[in-house]
């Protein structure tokens, strides 16, 4: 016996090799093309659907910055009128009839204690509204300015006189109580 | 992969719709009156007062406050963080040009639980006066005055924070031009 067969298959074969032939011929690489179901070829709307969750995304961004902004931009009156009530009122200043025309924005001056604290915060709030204002916008300004004096005098008055009446000792107070 | 897209489709109409909602539940939680109903008054009335300034307005007038007079600075921090101010004033030479139907409308807006009153002073010979506030967390995030008198009418909004101690102090201190309004108002103050 000779080991041709093991080297080119050429010669007598031994029955031992044969078998294991065989039995290990069934796992040898059989050519034959790459066969993949047609469910798993890759579609064009999975790339919408990817799209689709980016602009999701990209819009809830949006809308959460948006709202964040708002309530920034909300925070920062409230904050500086939060301050305002607890500050001791100040004694009644001199009249002096405001002559409400062309003005220059002018920095507060730092003479009282209690508004030291709140300078910096304001000036910051009103950084951007510096700028010199065009003459269509100085008579927007002073037209409002008119209606919001006028406003807050009806405002006051009124409830001054809730106040004169309320504490008058012909008039009914038919419910009162206290806020805060 | 259609019910996939058709499930995300889904997801943001129903997000679009939770952030409408959320848009409607906030305008309908605004302390602002509408007071529209109250327009036909106004051709009956002698005098008529309408304002109506919002936050962009209330801002744009700020500019021009004087830092340096004390009143004006004042009414500045007063009305800074201030989102609205919404006033309708009408005089009638006679009594009886309104009824009670025609503020119905307001009373209503103010039966929200939202807004509580505070103030009622009722009087046969001057008239009602109820002063409403609107509070979140301990704070003032609205004021309305309704004062219903025999020959005036006159309905005050703020929206924002307010200080109603200042507001009231501020009587007598505003440089406002005189328009006619309420000329004998003076009178009855110094008279009591």
């Amino acid at each position: 016996m000779n080991d041709d067969y093991l080297w080119d298959k050429s010669g007598e074969p031994d029955p031992e090799v044969q078998r294991l032939e065989q039995l290990l011929g069934t796992l040898r690489y059989q050519e034959k093309p790459l066969e993949l179901p047609e469910q798993i070829t890759p579609s064009r709307s999975t790339n919408h659907v990817f799209l689709l969750a980016i602009a999701a995304t990209i819009l809830m961004a949006l809308v959460a910055a948006g709202l964040w902004l708002k309530a920034r931009h909300n925070q920062v009156p409230q904050d500086q009128l939060a301050i305002a009530p607890s500050s001791p009122s100040t004694p009644e200043p001199q009249k002096d009839a405001a002559s409400p025309d062309k003005q220059k924005v002018v920095n507060p001056p730092t003479t009282n204690s209690g508004e030291t604290e709140r300078k910096p915060h304001v000036a910051r709030a009103k950084l951007p509204t510096k700028p010199a204002l065009s003459p269509k916008e100085q008579d927007e300004a002073l037209a409002a300015k008119q209606q919001l004096m006028l406003a807050l005098r009806l405002a006051s008055e009124k409830l001054n006189e809730v106040q004169r009446r309320a504490v008058g000792p012909t008039t009914p107070i038919k419910n009162q109580h206290k806020v805060g | 992969m259609k019910s996939l897209f058709h499930h995300t489709y889904l997801k943001l109409l129903i997000v679009a719709s939770f952030l409408t909602m959320a848009v409607q539940v906030s305008q309908a939680q605004t302390p602002r009156l509408q007071l529209n109903s109250l327009d036909h008054l106004a051709a009956k009335a002698s005098e008529t007062v309408d304002v109506s300034i919002d936050e962009r307005l209330i801002q744009t007038a700020l500019k021009i406050f004087k830092d340096e007079d004390p009143d004006e600075r004042e009414i500045k921090k007063l009305v800074s963080g201030l989102k609205g101010i919404y006033v309708k004033s009408f005089e009638f030479d006679k009594e009886g040009e309104y009824s009670a139907t025609d503020l119905q409308a307001v009373r209503a807006q103010l039966q929200d639980p939202a807004w509580s009153r505070i103030v009622n002073v009722s009087s046969k010979k001057e008239g009602n006066i109820e002063v409403y506030l609107r509070m979140l967390n301990d704070q003032i995030t609205g004021l309305a005055v309704l004062s219903a008198e025999l020959k005036e009418l006159t309905i005050v909004n703020l929206i924002g924070p307010v200080d109603l101690e200042k507001l009231t102090k501020l009587e007598g201190r505003l440089g406002v031009p005189e328009l006619g309004i309420e000329p004998a108002k003076p009178k009855t103050k110094n008279e009591q």
